[in-house]
């Protein structure tokens, strides 16, 4: 068990004013078996009246509507959270077991994954996971710039290269092809400095985190901000807007601090 | 239920004035818009002056057939986005349901007014030579077409005045009245809106006229708004109002850009967040598609049983699906007798006859159901009744299907008309509107 302090902010400035800018944040992080949330404030600038709902998958989604002209959105997330990575969680869903449009293998993946099950001796989903990131990481390469948040699990195993959300995306392609349900976690872990994701497995009884990026297990340094079948229902900030911008610059600090408990 | 054909005493006589009905139709702008090969095209909808005509009778059973089947599909539907007893009961297959893509893990929880999901049901019927009435297909993301035979309707009583004040007829003006009755009853709070995407939408005629006759603002995404999870209709003067109930046709992906395809541009940022928070009935709800999904449909008459405790009253077509061994065996020694159907796709397309394909494509699509086992489902193919059309002055018997619009509200009530869609080519058993055929009114007689 571990207590972490978090702190993560975003700035989206645009070079030109918007309107009419409806947003959708996921980044007030759940209260879990395995995060107890002491405290978290959530500053948003401009002003903006917001609500806050739990979607499908048990995230905290904020949502808000800027009517008038703005040329940026900043928005942060302060406070402390207890850790405990070995608490059982079980909010299962059955279409964490199925492909989901990241996810979806193409025949490279589908021929990768027949390879390297042929050679997997592992039985439990846990060290089949373990056996697989393995695997995996002796062939793909974390390179940031050359994939995007749109880059899907095919494009980047096609590359081989990729950030964080790629390597999920992989895994989770793999295990889903291996009748394992597991899911997306974007979250924040120490020592990053941006936002992480990783992925948690369904043992059977109750879900486990693992990192494929770093390919090792998730501990206490981890704090899970949302969570779905992949990054299409996780990312932190969605948002709709009008104007006539034409770029977009978006900066994202966090900082993750712990103090055992 | 059986029934015996042609009961009624009234002869296949056409309507008067036809042609005069077309060209009111025209100039009331009555069109269908069809996309093909990339290109929108926009045609009339052929207006054929032999009424279908029903029996008071025959109606009846149909009637019931359809609230039973309507009532049990939105059991179905709250079942699937909760609890999923009929999964673990192990009446549907846990495949069926997730692999579909109308299942929409986004609206799990999430729970409509009333626990009505299926607000206005399309279903889709066909009567055989033998009068027995088969279900075809269950339309429940707000099924297209009232609209033709109201005004139909209508402009007839203008330009034949005598065919009603002749036969006993059941006034299907009140469509209407139930429609409003329906929004109403589901609204939560707020005026009644119909979201249209605007004039080059295939439905554009429906919206307007149904916006028109139900006293609902016709809206497009630009005038609407979700400010703290209400949502809002920009008025001329600057202000808001809140919107109770939307009724929409465009697909659930395009819905909501911050739920669901961030590339959406006809839909509306953050309507799942006012939905789920209860403020506003979207009509038909959002995840619709699982319970009208051509594999699900041959779980129907399961669910019939499993939810009402009933046997049902309406068949569906003898279905085979390949995902069971037996069945897939039968599927593969018979495919040359049976349609095949694409789960995947609506409106006609991708629909195949098994007598229709070569030797040789037979067998190529023998090896595409051996692969895909899940993506079709077969029918032995009904041998319709066929029903009188006018071509070029003359009576030719053309196949023919009904979509009845059953409408939930505090009670599911079934639309005493309907859309009698018919084949313009003698060979095609396909009557869909997108693939250029006709309509007729549909008369249910009062006794």
């Amino acid at each position: 068990m571990k207590r972490l302090n978090f702190t993560f902010s975003t700035k989206l400035t645009f070079d030109n004013y918007v309107y009419d800018h409806s947003f959708a944040l996921r980044c007030v992080p759940p209260e879990t078996a395995g995060q107890h949330i002491v405290s978290c404030e959530l500053d948003i600038s401009p002003f903006a009246s917001t609500k806050q709902t739990v979607d499908a998958f048990g995230n905290n989604v904020t949502s808000g509507y800027l009517k008038g002209e703005h040329r940026f959105l900043d928005f942060e997330i302060k406070g402390s959270a207890v850790i405990d990575s070995d608490a059982v969680r079980d909010d299962y869903m059955p279409c964490y077991l199925y492909q989901s449009k990241f996810t979806k293998p193409d025949g490279a993946i589908t021929e990768y994954y027949e390879k390297i099950k042929a050679e997997c001796t592992a039985k439990s989903p846990f060290e089949r996971t373990v056996y697989f990131s393995d695997r995996l990481s002796e062939i793909m390469t974390y390179e940031k710039g050359v994939t995007d948040t749109k880059t899907t699990a095919a494009d980047a195993f096609a590359l081989k290269k990729g950030v964080c959300q790629d390597f999920t995306h992989v895994m989770l392609s793999i295990l889903r092809l291996d009748g394992i349900a597991c899911r997306y976690i974007a979250g924040l872990a120490c020592c990053d400095g941006e936002t992480h994701s990783w992925l948690e497995l369904w043992t059977g009884e109750r879900w486990i985190g693992f990192d494929p990026t770093n390919n090792c297990s998730v501990n206490d340094d981890y704090l899970v901000l949302s969570q779905g079948r992949d990054f299409g229902d996780c990312a932190i900030d969605r948002g709709v807007m009008f104007g006539a911008y034409t770029r977009q610059l978006q900066l994202i600090s966090s900082l993750l601090t712990a103090s055992y408990y | 239920m059986t029934a015996t054909v042609s009961k009624t005493d009234l002869p296949a006589t056409p309507v008067g004035n036809a042609d005069e009905i077309n060209e009111l139709l025209r100039r009331y702008g009555v069109k269908f818009g069809i996309y093909k090969n990339g290109t929108f095209k926009e045609q009339l909808f052929p207006f054929d002056p032999i009424p279908r005509i029903i029996t008071a009778e025959d109606f009846k059973g149909i009637e019931k057939g359809l609230v039973q089947r309507v009532d049990a599909l939105n059991m179905f539907l709250f079942d699937i986005y909760h609890d999923k007893k009929i999964i673990k009961d192990k009446v549907v297959p846990e495949d069926f349901v997730y692999i579909s893509s109308g299942y929409l893990p986004q609206c799990e929880g999430v729970t409509p007014k009333h626990h009505i999901y299926s607000h206005i049901s399309g279903i889709d019927l066909v009567q055989a030579k033998d009068g027995e009435w088969y279900i075809l297909e269950d339309n429940l993301r707000i099924p297209s077409g009232a609209s033709y035979p109201l005004i139909a309707r209508e402009l007839t009583r203008v330009a034949s005045p005598g065919a009603f004040s002749n036969n006993d007829i059941v006034d299907n003006r009140n469509y209407a009245k139930l429609l409003k009755d329906t929004m109403d009853y589901s609204n939560c709070g707020g005026i009644n809106a119909i979201l249209t995407p605007g004039r080059y939408n295939a439905a554009y005629f429906e919206h307007s006229y149904l916006a028109e006759l139900t006293g609902s603002v016709l809206v497009s995404n630009d005038e609407l708004f979700v400010e703290d999870n209400i949502l809002y209709h920009k008025t001329y003067s600057g202000g808001k109002t809140k919107v109770g109930a939307l009724y929409r046709r465009i697909s659930d992906e395009y819905l909501d850009p911050l739920t669901f395809e961030p590339q959406s541009l006809i839909g509306i940022p953050n309507l799942m967040e006012a939905y789920r928070s209860g403020n506003v009935a979207v009509i038909n709800a959002p995840g619709n598609g699982v319970a009208d999904d051509k594999g699900i449909y041959y779980f129907v008459p399961k669910m019939i049983k499993y939810y009402l405790n009933e046997e049902p009253i309406l068949k569906n077509a003898p279905t085979y699906l390949p995902f069971y061994e037996e069945d897939k065996k039968y599927v593969l020694e018979h495919l040359d007798k049976l349609v095949i159907k694409d789960v995947a796709e609506a409106g006609g397309y991708g629909v195949v006859f098994g007598s229709e394909l070569s030797c040789e494509k037979l067998e190529e699509f023998k090896n595409t159901i051996i692969n895909e086992p899940r993506r079709f489902i077969a029918q032995e193919v009904i041998d319709f009744l066929d029903l009188p059309i006018l071509d070029n002055g003359e009576q030719v018997m053309r196949k023919a299907d009904l979509r009845a619009f059953v409408l939930s509200g505090e009670n599911t009530r079934v639309w005493a008309s309907g859309l009698t869609r018919f084949s313009r080519n003698p060979d095609s058993f396909v009557v869909n509107s997108s693939q250029g055929g006709g309509f007729k009114d549909t008369w249910v007689l009062s006794r």
